[in-house]
């Protein structure tokens, strides 16, 4: 008997490569999502007025102080079915709670970046004349982004990893397909170790993708000069 | 100086390092255990107790069903000490393999393919796959579920059943970790239909009178078996649990605590 039986792999190839696709497909649309509703929580927290303050303060408390499985399992088994009457699909349900999770997460790094940028900005914006939203816009924001841009890119690779959970509301990623051939064969080591590798080509893609970001924003950064030659 | 200072920090991991594989000595050699003569004097079960009336915990948090007592009644006919620890099923599976447990003891279906890696006991029960749908469904048989969404425990024979209606790779296979998800999610709207063993239906439903569920039986299921799993080539085991499986047979037992007769 050989010690590993890739062929039990390569029979599931379509399973596989559907898995993959829905990996990639919720992460980004609940990464996307994520940052849109994060840098509205965000900007909430920073806010001076209470009413905005205060709801964006607690909800980043209660998805950031709980399990984001447990919150899969609310969604999905006991909110979506309350308010609608019936539960949508594990797209709708795992896409929902990738975003209102990671939003969360996102908000505290656009709290922190907006507010490492020197309160002289603001003023000085606000002295020639811009409004609290323009100066937020035009002069904060951009400046805050640079320096965001490395905690959204770990952001992205865990929420990458954390779409893993979707499997227990039966959503078919890549983990989903590995328990499945798992149960099917009775071996572990075959689908589990193939699960690892997908993973990590997709996170080896995001953090390759991130640095090439990063330098692109980086203050130094001269698109007329060869690569590797500016410092 | 340095090297001290280094130790320090290093000793208390060494140490917790130390005990933990100290623990994981002892945790090998839980296997079955024997007296000097060599003969089994205590067997560890494994299971996963989700799966009510067969396993599932008590308050205390023990496991408790139909699989706990059955192995119970044999081992006190036996004379053996008998445990049934809650592992889940996946892990069941691999320490029986791996030998971190004796046994797995959780209403499993004897398959021709679990028998190339496992060896069975003799069935303990008889047990039919049923279909529950809403009451209001128009569902009648297996054949109607061809294109809808089927939601089933993920890798047990309704799993499979499902498989074979729809093939392999269908999206409208809604496979969960235990089966009273898949039952919410037949009365939560996002599958027509769930397929599981009879008897777990059976009793959610006694336990839910109220819940607008109905079942289905269909022909075109197979009868399965449930039986005791041990490690291939386990012959020794294997014998202990079929002559006690046997003696509780024949004096009425078995019958007794699953409420139906087999063979």
């Amino acid at each position: 008997m050989d010690f590993f039986r890739w062929d039990i792999i390569w029979d599931y190839r379509e399973l596989y490569l559907s898995g993959f696709l829905t990996t990639i497909i919720l992460t980004l649309c609940g990464y996307i999502g994520g940052v849109i509703f994060g840098l509205l929580l965000g900007l909430g927290q920073v806010s001076n007025k209470k009413w905005i303050y205060w709801p964006a303060k607690i909800y980043i408390d209660v998805f950031r102080g709980t399990p984001m499985l447990v919150q899969l399992l609310l969604i999905h088994l006991a909110v979506i079915p309350t308010i609608f009457g019936e539960s949508m699909s594990w797209w709708v349900s795992g896409i929902v709670g990738l975003i209102l999770n990671s939003a969360a997460y996102n908000a505290e790094i656009f709290r922190a970046g907006i507010q490492s940028i020197d309160k002289g900005q603001m003023e000085a914006a606000r002295s020639l004349g811009l409004t609290h939203s323009q100066a937020m816009r035009k002069v904060i924001l951009p400046q805050a982004f640079r320096r965001m841009i490395p905690p959204l890119g770990n952001e992205f690779i865990a929420l990458l990893k954390d779409s893993s959970l979707v499997t227990v509301i039966a959503g078919a990623e890549i983990l989903y397909v590995s328990k499945v051939v798992a149960g099917t064969y009775q071996r572990f080591w075959e689908p589990y170790l193939f699960a690892a590798f997908l993973y990590l080509v997709l996170t080896y893609t995001a953090t390759k993708i991130i640095a090439m970001v990063e330098k692109r924003v980086d203050i130094n950064y001269n698109p007329r000069k060869k690569r590797g030659t500016h410092k | 100086m340095k090297k001290n200072k280094l130790f320090k920090i290093i000793a208390p991991f060494a140490a917790v390092t130390m005990i933990l594989a100290a623990c994981g000595a002892d945790k090998d050699s839980t296997g079955a255990s024997t007296d000097d003569a060599g003969k089994i004097t205590k067997i560890v079960a494994g299971t996963e107790a989700t799966y009510a009336p067969f396993e599932y915990l008590d308050t205390k948090g023990n496991v408790v069903g139909l699989d706990a007592e059955i192995l119970a009644a044999i081992g006190e006919e036996m004379g053996i000490e008998t445990e049934i620890e809650n592992t889940g099923w996946d892990a069941m599976m691999s320490q029986v393999t791996t030998g971190g447990i004796d046994m797995g003891a959780a209403a499993i279906t004897i398959t021709d393919e679990r028998k190339e890696t496992y060896d069975f006991t003799d069935p303990y029960y008889e047990a039919s796959l049923l279909i529950v749908t809403k009451e209001d469904s128009k569902i009648e048989k297996l054949d109607e579920l061809k294109d809808s969404k089927i939601a089933v425990q993920m890798n047990t024979t309704g799993h499979i059943a499902a498989q074979e209606l729809q093939g392999k790779g269908s999206k409208n296979i809604l496979a969960y970790e235990n089966f009273s998800v898949a039952l919410t999610e037949v009365l939560n709207g996002s599958a027509e239909a769930a397929i599981g063993d009879n008897a777990v239906i059976l009793e959610y439903i006694k336990n839910n009178p109220d819940s607008g569920l109905k079942t289905i039986e269909d022909d075109s299921f197979e009868v399965d078996y449930f039986g005791f799993m041990v490690k291939k080539g386990n012959k020794e085991l294997l014998d202990v649990l079929n002559e006690g499986l046997g003696k509780i047979k024949e004096n009425g037992k078995l019958a007794e605590i699953t409420g139906t007769e087999i063979e």
